[in-house]
């Protein structure tokens, strides 16, 4: 399979390149090993667009963060996506703390975060009534946000996709192919060759590994584990944004915040760790983000809590992005080690790319406007949120949406039936473009129910459906033939 | 003179009983049982332990790809697992009507297995 | 405007059929019962073993066969059916129920008088924050129920189930009937969550072992499940260092306790007590709101189906009353209140307008002879012990609600004698 660019990772970065990229009249590929998207990193974050305070300036997060906030502003609309525009809060327990928020005060302003203000605890007290007494100030940052990760990196590759890139599921990298100068040829898959003469590296938490194939081993990655509780959307309103702590002995930095969804949430640990695939959560980073929680919001609801993970953010012993194109071998590009404010930064990096890549590699590329871009996409429609008019519309239109599939979410088969229309192939898949089973029962009432609409919309018998892909099937067999095969009994 | 503790399980209460058997293996008396229904319990369960069994049948063209099923009455402990064997290779065609039977005298236990609800065809 | 009902019960499980049935004999005209699956009786449909009905109908029935007895008796008093019909909104100010369905699309009903019977659900995962991993493999007793029983595919070759309540016993059952194997019931607490008979005839009669104070405390596999780390606890219910086992499994069924499931009724904006999670209720059945109306495991988990229909009828008895405009104004309001032993109970006021059933549970089990009594000198029984896991009753007859002086309350308790 030939192609202008092959980018590896389809997480919000590879998502936001291809997209970028798509502006061109390239053959772009996308390919993941996952089965479903988000996977890595952009699954399973915080889910902030941050303020762009945070950065040291100069520094090459400082450089993407606040016009990336900017960006998702304009992009929540282009693309259809859930970003609620709440704002954030440093919160500072103590004299010390509160010259930590001076400095990130200072920091935001060099970075040209509109709007950052030090504001008084009684201030924040007003605005979030449920914080902690003990806040004696807090660092506001007007322009952060919380995004719906599930959905928005969905909608970037399906954007990307809508202008002709090609993403390729279940399909791993397992190395760089070389022509005979020694320059990029193209990437070999689990799947074949994927032939390009321009490969970017957005593999997240592999993106170390995959850089030392280009023989690049200038940095490191360091998976770093970020524990999570997600508690019910019937919390919502109990915390109204985002809420960080200062980093101190106590804890590295716990935050509690409300999802663009209505959830509390709150999180992450940051626990080092070998394994790039380990997404466990455990009993000490629970606790410690209980702790943590509890600090900001003594009556942290924990009794509500639906679910807890785990991501795996990609750290790099620098700190921060390793962005760079190789001299040799020529047309292989790292877009590496993207950890917070990655999310929020990646249309701003996915910018610049193209511009690197076109200045780079106009020998190796021709770069003739997509006149037929779109940039806009639009979701699949959230029914929870339609007003009844425009429901019974739809539910008239297609009777689909009006039967209910997931009822925690008030998700419609008619919204199941397009995530697989748009090729949602899990149950998982299905959970994260239409929310169905993120809800308070987990998918206890749905998981059966999407399973059969899967089984039935894709021909699969129900034991074929999976949970995540891979090995993750829900079912191992029909009752009686189970039965019977066991018994060693022969059936007539 | 032997001891045997069995909990009933005639109704939701699931009383204690202890059952004093003599040498012969004969049931002397029973205790610990709140209603005569314990008592025939402890009895049946010294001598011929039964149990209802429960379980599915496969259906062709039904609402369901299964049909619940029963036995009528119960079954001789013992002759369960047979019986779920003899149940698993079934597959009747819908309708299915509640009460009807589906194996008369099952694993020639003179215990029938009827369907346990109404099952209409596609 | 939309078509005139007098009572519209919500869910066609045991509660609400039988609120069918209740409100068509105290001469409600129109009374239509909303389901959403394609056929009738709720979450019994999938629960195929015996062991219903016994004080109902003098013998044990499955599941699917009670409902069969109570949807005939329904159908010859004239309660309406309509499934394959979601209720998926009540507005709180008019009272107005929101449904759905692939034929009729999205319609506004405004009935007379409202009876919520949406029963209840299981306490996922999350609610308990195991942590490790997050395969496949992992569901609620029940959802496995409704795979093997409904749709006849087997959720796992080898389980383990955590928790002891009912339907984790009847599946380990139920798994075992299909050839599966069932490594053991883990029960964190000092005592089963389920009936003493499930646990002999669904665990003692083949051989699988039952821990108290032992739970899961890790989840391991990446794809599918691969096994999960069980653990003693301590009187704190904190695991015991030392005792952690790996256990191979490839399937996990939680049995960890019933949710009565209330979005509804928070929608419309009635009172949900804290510790039952269900509506609160008076002894008509009647909620925060007096047009609507709820019974059955949506109120308050009960153990016996027999309680759940019983319950029903009153309800939609007592909607009828209210869709006609036969509950008095003068109805009394008096608050019941459980004593120390006393976990929750349901009905949380009596009116007097009836002898009342208050439903509770002990917090702690009394394994000696005690006694249940309400106060004040309202009704006194001996039991011969008493369990969390097993329901207890006080009965008060109307007149003496009646014939109790202003601002009282009633308290009611269990104790040792």
């Amino acid at each position: 399979m030939n192609y202008d660019v092959v980018i590896i990772g389809s997480g919000i970065v590879g998502a936001s390149i291809a997209r970028e990229l798509s502006r061109y009249k390239l053959k772009i590929a996308v390919i993941d090993k996952a089965s479903e998207l988000p996977a890595g990193a952009s699954r399973a974050n915080s889910s902030m667009i941050h303020g762009g305070f945070d950065d040291k300036p100069g520094s090459v997060k400082a450089k993407f963060c606040v016009p990336g906030n900017k960006l998702w502003h304009k992009l929540k609309d282009e693309l259809d996506v859930h970003l609620d525009e709440c704002g954030s809060y440093v919160c500072a327990f103590s004299d010390d703390e509160v010259r930590h928020l001076e400095t990130l005060l200072a920091q935001g302003k060099a970075n040209g975060a509109p709007g950052v203000a030090i504001i008084s605890g009684d201030e924040l007290r007003s605005k979030e009534p449920n914080v902690s007494p003990e806040i004696v100030a807090a660092l506001w940052s007007p322009e952060a946000g919380i995004i719906n990760n599930f959905e928005a990196v969905n909608a970037m590759i399906e954007s990307a996709r809508i202008n002709g890139a090609e993403l390729f599921l279940e399909t791993r990298a397992l190395g760089l192919m070389l022509d005979d100068k020694g320059d990029v040829r193209g990437v070999s898959t689990d799947k074949g060759e994927f032939s390009a003469p321009v490969v970017i590296n957005a593999g997240g938490v592999h993106s170390g590994e995959i850089a030392s194939w280009a023989g690049d081993n200038s940095f490191r990655i360091i998976p770093t584990k970020g524990e999570y509780f997600l508690l019910d959307r019937a919390t919502k309103g109990f915390i109204h944004s985002f809420l960080f702590s200062c980093p101190s002995k106590a804890g590295k930095g716990i935050t509690v915040l409300q999802t663009a969804e209505g959830n509390l949430m709150s999180g992450p640990t940051a626990t080092e760790q070998d394994d790039p695939e380990d997404r466990s959560t455990t009993p000490e980073g629970l606790a410690e983000v209980l702790k943590g929680a509890r600090r900001l919001v003594p009556n942290f609801p924990v009794n509500m809590n639906i679910t807890t993970f785990a991501g795996v953010r990609a750290n790099t012993e620098s700190g921060d992005f390793e962005i760079s194109v190789l001299a040799k071998p020529r047309g292989f590009v790292n877009v590496a080690g993207i950890k917070s404010p990655g999310f929020t930064s990646a249309p701003a990096i996915a910018e610049y790319i193209s511009g690197l890549v076109r200045e780079e590699f106009a020998d190796r590329l021709t770069f003739t406007p997509n006149e037929k871009f779109i940039p806009e996409r639009t979701n699949i429609p959230r029914f929870l949120y339609m007003d009844m008019d425009a429901r019974k519309a739809l539910a008239e239109k297609d009777p689909a949406y009006a039967q209910i599939v997931c009822r925690c979410e008030t998700v419609t088969e008619g919204q199941v039936l397009e995530a697989i229309r748009r090729g949602a192939r899990t149950v998982s898949a299905v959970k994260m473009m239409t929310r169905a089973g993120t809800g308070r029962c987990q998918g206890g009432f749905c998981c059966p129910r999407v399973a059969e609409i899967l089984s039935r919309e894709l021909g699969l018998s129900l034991d074929e459906v999976t949970r995540h892909g891979g090995k993750s099937k829900l079912l191992v067999g029909k009752t009686k033939e189970f039965l019977l095969k066991k018994e060693g009994v022969r059936h007539e | 003179m032997s001891e045997r503790k069995f909990i009933c399980v005639s109704c939701p209460l699931g009383c204690g009983l202890t059952v004093t058997l003599d040498d012969a293996g004969e049931v002397v008396k029973v205790e610990g049982n709140t209603c005569p229904r314990g008592e025939s319990y402890a009895r049946s369960e010294v001598k011929d332990p039964r149990r209802v069994f429960a379980s599915t049948v496969r259906v062709r063209g039904g609402k369901l790809p299964v049909c619940p099923v029963r036995s009528k009455t119960p079954a001789p402990k013992g002759e369960l697992f047979g019986i779920a064997r003899a149940v698993a290779e079934l597959e009747v065609e819908a309708p299915v009507k509640i009460g009807q039977v589906l194996i008369h005298n099952v694993c020639g236990t003179d215990v029938d297995i009827v369907a346990s609800r109404d099952l209409a065809a596609v | 405007m939309s078509e005139r009902i007098d009572v519209l019960i919500i869910g066609a499980g045991p509660a609400g059929v039988a609120a069918g049935i209740g409100a068509r004999r105290e001469g409600a005209e129109r009374v239509v019962v909303l389901e959403r699956d394609w056929d009738l009786g709720g979450i019994l449909q999938q629960c195929i073993h015996p062991g219903f009905g016994l004080r109902t109908f003098k013998e044990e029935l499955t599941g699917p066969e009670y409902m069969h007895r109570f949807i005939e008796q329904a159908h010859s008093e004239g309660v309406e059916f309509r499934t394959n019909t979601m209720v998926f909104q009540i507005d709180r100010e008019t009272n107005t129920v929101w449904t759905m369905n692939k034929q009729r699309g999205i319609e506004a009903l405004n009935p007379g008088a409202i009876v919520l019977t949406m029963g209840c659900r299981e306490r996922p995962l999350g609610a308990i924050r195991i942590p490790g991993t997050r395969p496949s493999g992992i569901y609620t007793a029940g959802t496995a129920q409704r795979f093997v029983n409904m749709e006849g595919y087997m959720p796992g070759k080898r389980a383990v189930i955590l928790g002891s309540g009912d339907i984790g016993l009847i599946m380990a059952r139920r798994m075992i009937w299909e050839g599966a194997e069932v490594e053991g019931v883990y029960e964190v607490m000092s005592w089963p969550g389920g009936l003493r008979r499930n646990i002999a005839q669904c665990l003692d009669d083949y051989g699988i072992p039952f821990h108290l104070r032992t739970t899961v405390t890790r989840i391991h596999g990446q794809d599918r499940l691969e096994g999960v780390t069980v653990a003693e606890v301590d009187d704190h219910m904190t695991p015991i260092k030392g005792t952690e086992r790996f256990v191979e499994c490839d399937t996990l069924l939680l049995a960890i306790g019933l949710i009565p499931e209330n979005e509804l009724s928070r929608m419309a904006g009635i009172d949900i007590h804290p510790v039952t999670g269900g509506p609160v209720v008076n002894d008509l059945l009647q909620t925060t709101n007096p047009a609507i109306f709820a019974a059955g495991n949506v109120v308050i988990v009960y153990d016996l189906v027999d309680n759940v229909s019983d319950e029903g009828l009153i309800a939609g008895a007592s909607a009828a009353k209210f869709a006609s405009g036969r509950i008095p104004k003068t109805a009394r309001r008096i608050p019941v209140k459980g004593g120390e032993n006393v976990r929750l109970y349901s009905p949380q006021y009596v009116t007097g307008e009836t002898d009342a059933t208050i439903f509770m549970r002990v917090t702690h089990p009394i394994e000696q002879a005690c006694r249940v009594f309400a106060e004040p000198g309202l009704y006194s029984q001996r039991l011969r012990y008493a369990r969390p896991g097993e329901m207890n009753e006080v009965k008060i007859k109307a007149e003496q609600v009646r014939n109790l002086p202003e601002l009282e309350e009633i308290v009611i308790d269990i104790q040792p004698v």
